[in-house]
């Protein structure tokens, strides 16, 4: 008789002999005549240049929080759900039980929902934007005479 | 439990009235919401053990007692911040907000009943700390200490989950009375061997955030970089919570297993009375020196967990009570007087700063003095009260040994206590007079009033715990 646990420690070491012993039967199988193209990283793609580890987006940042906050609050509803609709509980306290779990997840959506408010109206959630350059150029014809030229000239 | 549920409903609150135009409103509210929460503390007073959360959360007269001085020393400390009116970077209605949300963490680390509320607590007041160590952004020794300060906790953090695991593993429960139950019955045995590591990792995760050596070495750093408020506020209500934690954790879960542990917290004990007071010593900044004079309280503290007794568990109370006290006046006088001159943009925290301080300033000096007298263990304050009464107790239990290294540690600890007092009272400096708030005032001659007050009568609490 094997536990739970023994279940999973049967599916890593299947996994790991499947793995090894088709990696041993495609070594004898396939035919094997490397070049330089086929070797490089993305084979028939374009080549890798400098180095993995530049700076990121700060805006990635902000996508990733976002993500963390609503995945947490999801990980809490899962579990949250299959208590809120036991069926033995709400049968055993005439619907109560619904009500309270249905409270308790309000009040802590609720204080999410109010640091989710917070960061927006404090503008943490504002897309990092850079600043446009706008060229200047300083010309010592005056603006106005190219108006004039045009009005001039451009309806012929 | 009252505080728990107000403070966290409060802190809401507070970062919300952020967005009001005033910004005067802040303190005075955030005051008056401490004020509550210590009223909603006592509310509880003689009620009698009480479970909460499931039996996961204990109220007694001992957490209650606990809470009271974490509140306390928490209103002292926001009332000192006046506000963060002076920093135009700051952004006070987050820090008050993040200050009361680790309230509701110390809290529960005092009255936890659960392994997993200890846990929740410790995370919930780190979190806060860290990021309010690294609060001054355009500051980078604060944002050196904020990176130094989350590494090492969320390390530490890892040992004591790791700790809490193995005890869940040998006990089957993570509750204090069960594990305690447990232990006292336990067989020589692969369970006992995995019991004693968990304890051990666990008592590792417990020490970091105490700051006992060997675990200490964050935090000189942290708190010279951390702005001076939050300092306090860690060096106060972090080391208050932290000791009521490991005092709870070993009475109520290990009693069975003292002949273990005793040892190795009487040897943590020594070694970081040593290192701290030596420590000390050679210092030339007073923020660093009182860092270092943080680690040297929490051996003496270690030394009343080594007793373990009724007594030492009033020990402990008075002595944080009374090292809170004297702490919030020494970080209160070096804020104002830092901010007179600066070094390279930084306030000065030297000791040079306070040369010639009772000339212009004869109260600040004073205040000044009696907090060193009390933290160097002088009679007629209240630290000399807590040292005996640590001492007794540990006597009490036959731990002579230790008692006598720790009385040879403080006087150590008169030598570089007395050179601020030296500063300020025999050296020529050029210090004018320096404007006090009158509030600041106030909660200045509070602290050292009580101090003295609890020096002469030190049994005033006495019988009520």
């Amino acid at each position: 008789m094997i536990s739970d646990f023994g279940y999973i420690l049967l599916f890593i070491i299947s996994g790991l002999v499947l793995l090894g012993v088709m990696l041993l039967v495609a070594k004898f199988l396939r035919p094997d005549n490397p070049n330089e193209e086929k070797l490089s990283t993305y084979e028939s793609g374009e080549d890798p240049m400098g180095n993995a580890q530049i700076q990121f987006n700060i805006r990635f940042y902000i996508v990733a929080l976002i993500f963390v906050l609503f995945e947490v609050e999801l990980l809490f509803l899962f579990p949250w759900a299959v208590v809120f609709g036991n069926e033995e509980l709400i049968a055993q306290t005439n619907g109560a039980w619904g009500w309270f779990a249905m409270a308790e997840m309000t009040v802590f959506i609720g204080i999410l929902i109010l640091g989710l408010a917070y960061a927006w109206a404090k503008g943490y959630l504002d897309w990092v934007r850079p600043k446009q350059q706008i060229p200047e150029i300083k010309s010592p014809v005056p603006a106005d005479m190219y108006k004039q030229v045009n009005d001039r000239y451009g309806s012929k | 439990m009252y505080p728990i549920v107000l403070l966290s409903f409060f802190g809401i609150v507070t970062l919300f009235l952020g967005f009001s135009k005033s910004k005067n409103i802040l303190l005075p509210a955030t005051l008056l919401f401490l004020i509550i929460a210590l009223a909603g503390n006592f509310l509880e007073w003689n009620k009698g053990p009480l479970l909460y959360f499931y039996d996961m959360l204990r109220v007694d007269n001992v957490t209650l007692a606990f809470n009271g001085i974490i509140l306390l020393s928490a209103f002292m400390i926001f009332a000192i911040s006046g506000g963060f009116q002076d920093n135009p970077d700051s952004e006070p209605a987050e820090y008050f907000g993040l200050m009361l949300f680790s309230l509701v963490g110390a809290l529960m680390m005092v009255g936890f009943q659960h392994l997993i509320m200890l846990f929740i607590g410790v995370e919930i007041l780190s979190v806060a700390m860290y990021v309010l160590t690294g609060s001054n952004k355009r500051n980078l020794r604060s944002n050196e200490a904020a990176l130094k300060y989350f590494l090492m906790g969320a390390f530490a953090t890892g040992f004591m989950l790791f700790g809490i695991t193995l005890l869940y593993g040998a006990t089957g429960s993570f509750k204090l009375e069960q594990i305690q139950g447990f232990a006292s019955n336990m067989q020589v045995g692969s369970e006992s061997y995995i019991l004693y590591a968990g304890l051990l990792l666990l008592l590792i995760g417990m020490l970091f955030k105490v700051s006992a050596a060997p675990f200490h070495f964050w935090t000189p750093d942290v708190y010279e970089g951390a702005p001076t408020i939050f300092t306090t506020f860690m060096s106060t209500v972090v080391k208050t919570a932290g000791f009521a934690a490991l005092f709870r954790l070993l009475s109520g879960s290990f009693t069975g297993v003292y002949g273990f542990w005793w040892i190795v917290i009487a040897a943590i004990a020594v070694l970081t009375l040593l290192v701290g007071n030596i420590g000390a010593t050679s210092q030339n900044s007073f923020k660093r020196m009182l860092a270092y004079s943080g680690i040297s309280h929490a051996g003496y503290l270690l030394i009343a967990l080594t007793a373990l007794s009724k007594p030492s568990q009033n020990a402990i109370i008075f002595y944080s009570l009374a090292y809170s006290l004297s702490t919030i006046c020494a970080f209160g006088v070096l804020m104002l007087v830092s901010k007179e001159k600066t070094i390279g943009g930084q306030p000065n925290e030297y000791y040079d700063a306070f040369n010639g301080l009772a000339k212009q300033n004869p109260l600040l000096a004073f205040v000044l003095t009696v907090s060193m007298l009390s933290l160097a263990g002088i009679p007629l304050t209240a630290g000399f009260w807590g040292k005996f009464f640590i001492f007794t107790s540990a006597a009490e239990r036959g731990i002579i040994w230790i008692t006598v290294i720790a009385v040879l540690m403080s006087t150590v600890g008169i030598y570089y206590y007395f050179r601020v007092i030296i500063s300020s009272y025999l050296k020529e400096g050029d210090l004018v007079k320096i404007r006090v708030a009158p509030f600041y005032k106030v909660i200045l001659v509070l602290a050292t009033f009580l101090t003295i007050l609890f020096g002469l009568a030190p049994g005033i609490f006495e019988g009520l715990i």
